[in-house]
């Protein structure tokens, strides 16, 4: 069940979610519990195969919280009203601790590192090593917690460090954001990949650097599409110049 | 060019990205330097990689939202950026192949998007049966596993084949030169930077780490 959670994602749609992923990695249990009895097998998998969303790495916590339910044999409204009560809070807690959390922290650990010197493999295997491990130790825990403690997961949670590695995460980013922000001004990024950067670069780039940081540091990532948009404006004018 | 090994690694990228996985060799930081590695020239796909990190880095894929789909952009780019730089480091070059990785990352997302779509017709597909088939359940999950594999794979030929004409049609004559290239890389890295600050509450919320950050930073540059 736990292997099958890695694709629980696959059949996403706007229609079930991860409805369909989440009765797939439910089926060998499923089918375990409802042996010898194809009618009660095909109606559980046909209620888990309905709307359900959640972080997929914290998705196995109620995949092993549903599979205690199951086996124990409670009613399938419970069930039902149980998914429907996790999978908002599951959704919510995974995308903070995560995405905007756990995996910026390590890709701005690594793009430091690379900046600072390291050779790229060293940044790129330490990136993927270092977040799988929080990645892959976050199903296992998520999934044995949902096991052991069947509907009383949420409780659990609660009382679990994840508040306070949400207290931290911002703080790291935050400082590793302060170290390479004076990195990319100085064109780090590039010498990364040994592209000269400094020597025959006029001053007023680095003045231009700066401000546009501030401007990044102040609205974010709104920032995004008007880089775009100046990258592409100096692209074409490179290309119109050779075309002149 | 070899164009069996970035269909497959485009296919994987994609795969990795939502459907399969997610141990992150999706994000361009990886996906690049490790396409550059397969066609032999890894630092190109580093050059490419960590600009494109950079603009990544504040997309968050949170519910239902539509997003640009980095990982693959980036292989393609990268395969275009090492067909055209000849063995050399060209930033008017790698200027064009993140530009069009930024522009071909929506169309990439607008693929995930039309895989959906079609997802969900395949999910209906086992919903409307009474009672519902449990081995065709299994069978469309894996058939969706694979689709994604293969979509991955399209847009990433597809891309790697339009870039490495733009550039190569680029390539003859001069441009905006290669420093004002290497200014607007470090413009734009920069800018991305400075925006991550946003995912860690912002400036008014973070201000003593980033400080101490910025002291860490400066020092590094100094020492280094």
């Amino acid at each position: 069940m736990l292997w099958r959670s890695f694709s629980i994602q696959a059949s996403w749609n706007y229609r079930t979610l991860i409805g369909h992923g989440y009765a797939y990695a439910l089926l060998p249990v499923l089918r375990a519990i409802y042996r010898g009895d194809p009618e009660r097998f095909a109606d559980a998998v046909a209620r888990h195969a309905r709307l359900f969303n959640s972080h997929p790495y914290l998705a196995p916590m109620a995949l092993g919280a549903v599979a205690r339910m199951e086996a124990e044999g409670e009613d399938p409204v419970v069930v039902e009203r149980f998914k429907t009560a996790v999978r908002g809070s599951l959704g919510t807690i995974g995308d903070r601790l995560v995405w905007a959390g756990w995996r910026p922290v390590c890709l701005l650990f690594s793009l430091a590192l690379l900046m600072v010197g390291a050779t790229w493999w060293l940044a790129v295997i330490s990136f993927l090593v270092v977040y799988n491990v929080g990645h892959v130790g976050l199903r296992l825990w998520s999934y044995r917690l949902g096991w052991r403690e069947g509907k009383r997961v949420g409780e659990q949670m609660r009382r679990s460090g994840i508040a306070t590695v949400q207290r931290v995460l911002p703080v790291v980013g935050a400082f590793l954001v302060g170290m390479a922000v004076p990195l990319a001004v100085a064109g780090r990024h590039l010498s990364t990949a040994s592209i000269s950067v400094g020597q025959s670069l006029p001053a007023f780039w680095t003045v231009i650097a700066i401000v546009a940081a501030i401007l990044g540091a102040r609205f974010g990532a709104r920032v995004r599409g008007p880089v775009i948009l100046m990258l592409l404006g100096s692209s074409f004018f490179g290309l119109l110049v050779r075309l002149l | 060019m070899s164009w069996l090994a970035i269909a497959l690694w485009g296919g994987a990228v994609g795969l990795d990205a939502t459907a399969f996985a997610q141990v992150m060799v999706s994000r361009p930081l990886v996906a690049a330097p490790v396409m550059g590695l397969l066609l032999g020239r890894p630092l190109e796909g580093v050059a490419v990689g960590v600009l494109l990190e950079l603009f990544a880095l504040v997309i968050l894929p949170i519910g239902a939202a539509r997003y640009p789909e980095a990982g693959t952009a980036a292989v393609a780019a990268t395969a275009g950026y090492i067909a055209a730089s000849g063995g050399e480091q060209r930033p008017d070059m790698l200027l064009l192949a993140v530009v069009f990785a930024l522009l071909w990352e929506r169309v990439c997302g607008a693929s995930v998007n039309a895989l959906r779509r079609f997802n969900e017709r395949l999910v209906a597909s086992v919903d409307g049966r009474d009672p519902l088939e449990p081995r065709r359940l299994e069978r469309v999950h894996l058939t969706a596993v694979a689709l994604d594999f293969g979509r991955g794979a399209l847009v990433t030929v597809v891309g790697a084949a339009l870039v490495t004409a733009v550039l190569a049609a680029a390539s003859a004559g001069p441009g905006i030169g290669d420093d004002v290239a290497v200014g607007m890389l470090c413009v734009a890295g920069a800018a991305m930077a400075g925006a991550a600050l946003s995912l860690f509450d912002g400036w008014s919320g973070r201000r003593f780490a980033v400080v101490l950050g910025a002291i860490c930073g400066l020092i590094l540059l100094i020492v280094g």
